[in-house]
């Protein structure tokens, strides 16, 4: 293609998009990347299939989704993919680096829903818990006190690689209660998992690892994803001091607006509670309508991140604390992690 | 050999610069898909570091690196752990191919087909297969712990001994290859030579026979040691997030932060390390074949 041509084709883009906005013209296909596995599952038969029964609309998934995906995705100027899955810090991130779109609420039109899910750059759709599991069959900690005492409590341990997963747990450990660990005190955080460190077996990176390594006898603690171990009868868990946090589902800058019309519906499908509840029977995460617990099955409402008795004893994730410091953080891990 | 009757022979040169302007042209696809899916990519890559959009030039990621020492310290990290990986490899590789030069034709397709067969299997699976070995429930300990050699079982895994295990035995195969392809090319008439001449075995061993192999062995060294540099899977699944790798920070820095123009200055230094170890290979070899 000629400059002047290709520049010409640019101009006429954003006329051309308009049009077809206008024209309220709707895509029968969209594309989303999730995070995967039994999560992208629950997304499957909560939301996809209801959406494709009622619309004929099909979202085709892909997974996994991290932050460099996208960036590259909207770098490379490309539109096929509409949606994306992105956690509660990374969807700041990705805002301030100018990769994903305003969600039009307006035309969503959502069923009631917890204020922080709606949020202006991302619908809410998963609300997963971090929180301390083990072995059955080892002393069974209360606290994270408790958890991070091995003289006490005698075993391996196995903890995420992640600084935002890791350093609020040792915070706790210090005697630092759950209302006040923001804004967090990084170096005594530091100090603590520098005490238990030579206990530490096994720093996760895939939230498989832990289950299948308390499983193998590996270790015997681990602070792992809810989802991946409640149920499981191999497996103890305690909610206290867990993090709640909330998965979002994002638009990708640049989308066309035919696709974009698309996953409006989709959100709106993602808002009503009958959903959610199918959603949670693939997995032990819920989503964010208030109606939801009633929903739910009665015997099985200790395992959900957002029933009751469990979100009294977590704290939420503070995503605007990480977004202002977290590249300073992964800095001062990366150097914790040389001194293991 | 020229037949009789045919014009005056054409001189070497013409030779040279025929075959020259033919393979040229058998290899410009190869050349083409080189420099368009491989070596443009990587000069955009490198140039990240330097350029941005609307900035225009920068060193500033350069200097983030210069201020942020835990980077070179886990290149540093990265460099000991693929020489004590590649050392492993010299250790167990130089017997192995010397023993399968001494093993009869039949034999010896049989100990190729051992050595190669690792090439067929995911190096996922091959790198899952470790903790099944080696693993506190894994064959080795209960071994150890039945025969009453030690009581508690022994942490090969999630430390530097199962990384460099790991990788041992993945990259294994590009050192005995080669080492055994030079090792059979040694005319075994100069070692009789040196017998015949009075040299004991272990003489002729190091006088002769090792120094021929030199060059293969510096060759499969340095190739186990520049693709150890690189290596990301056994250092996740083995290393238990404990050993730092360079691939592994990369990772952290395209993918969760994402950080590409500092991935791509740490990218650019991981290069020239390489390239100058490369060029220290290249005046050694030259030397020793001169």
């Amino acid at each position: 293609m000629k400059r002047r041509s290709f520049v010409a084709a640019a101009a006429a883009l954003p006329a051309v998009s308009i049009l077809s906005g206008t024209a309220r013209a709707q895509s029968k296909e969209i594309r989303m990347i999730e995070s995967g596995g039994a999560s992208g599952d629950s997304i499957q038969k909560g939301y996809i299939d209801p959406l494709f029964k009622k619309t004929g609309i099909k979202v085709v998934r892909e997974s996994p989704s991290s932050l460099g995906k996208l960036r590259a995705l909207v770098e490379s100027g490309q539109t096929s993919t509409t949606l994306f899955e992105l956690g509660s810090g990374i969807v700041l991130q990705a805002k301030k680096l100018g990769l994903i779109e305003k969600v039009d609420w307006a035309a969503v039109n959502p069923a009631a829903m917890f204020p922080e899910a709606k949020n202006e750059y991302g619908f809410g759709y998963q609300y997963f818990s971090t929180i301390m599991a083990w072995r059955k069959g080892v002393k069974e900690p209360q606290n994270f006190t408790e958890f991070f005492d091995s003289k006490a409590f005698p075993g391996k341990r196995c903890l995420p690689d992640y600084p935002h997963y890791c350093l609020p747990f040792a915070l706790q450990a210090t005697g630092v209660p759950i209302d006040k660990l923001f804004p967090l005190d990084v170096d005594t955080a530091f100090k603590k998992l520098n005490e238990v460190k030579k206990d530490v077996a096994v720093w996760w990176k895939a939230g498989a690892q832990p289950p299948q390594l308390m499983k193998d006898n590996e270790v015997q603690y681990s602070i792992c994803w809810s989802g991946r171990v409640v149920g499981d009868p191999a497996f103890g868990v305690n909610f206290a001091g867990g993090k709640s946090d909330l998965s979002f589902i994002a638009v990708v800058k640049g989308s066309k607006p035919e696709d974009k019309a698309a996953a409006w519906k989709l959100f709106y499908e993602m808002s009503l509670a009958e959903n959610q509840a199918k959603a949670a029977e693939v997995i032990s995460y819920t989503g964010p309508s208030p109606e939801l617990d009633a929903l739910l099955p009665k015997d099985k409402l200790w395992q959900f991140p957002t029933s009751k008795q469990n979100k009294a004893v977590q704290y939420f994730e503070n995503a605007e604390w990480w977004a202002e410091n977290g590249e300073a953080v992964n800095k001062k891990w990366e150097a914790f992690k040389l001194s293991l | 050999m020229r037949t009789a009757g045919r014009p005056a022979p054409r001189g070497p040169e013409d030779d040279d610069a025929m075959t020259r302007s033919n393979g040229f042209s058998f290899i410009a696809p190869l050349l083409v898909l080189m420099v368009v899916a491989f070596n443009a990519p990587i000069v955009y890559m490198l140039g990240l570091a330097f350029w941005e959009k609307g900035r225009g030039f920068t060193l500033e990621h350069y200097e983030g690196l210069a201020e942020t020492p835990v980077y070179l310290r886990v290149l540093g990290n990265t460099m000991r752990i693929a020489l004590i990986a590649t050392i492993a490899n010299v250790v167990i590789g130089y017997p192995l191919a010397h023993w399968m030069r001494s093993l009869g034709s039949r034999a010896r397709m049989f100990a190729i087909a051992l050595v190669v067969l690792p090439f067929w299997v995911s190096i996922l699976v091959r790198t899952y297969a470790w903790i099944v070995v080696l693993g506190n429930g894994g064959l080795v300990n209960r071994f150890l712990q039945w025969s009453g050699l030690t009581d508690e079982p022994v942490s090969f895994l999630y430390n530097e001994l199962g990384v460099t295990i790991g990788m041992a035995n993945v990259l294994l195969p590009f050192l005995v290859l080669p080492l055994f392809a030079a090792m059979v090319r040694i005319d075994d008439r100069l070692l009789q030579a040196a017998a015949s001449l009075g040299a004991p075995p272990r003489t002729i061993f190091w006088k002769v026979y090792f120094p021929l192999t030199l060059p293969a062995l510096a060759a499969g060294a340095l190739l186990v040691f520049i693709l150890c540099l690189g290596f990301y899977v056994t250092p996740a699944v083995l290393g238990g997030g404990r050993v730092p790798m360079i691939s592994n920070l990369l990772d952290t820095l395209i993918n969760q932060i994402p950080r590409w123009e500092q991935a791509s200055a740490i990218s650019t230094i991981l290069l020239i390390v390489t390239l100058l170890i490369f060029a220290a290979y290249r005046r050694l070899d030259r030397k020793a074949s001169a």
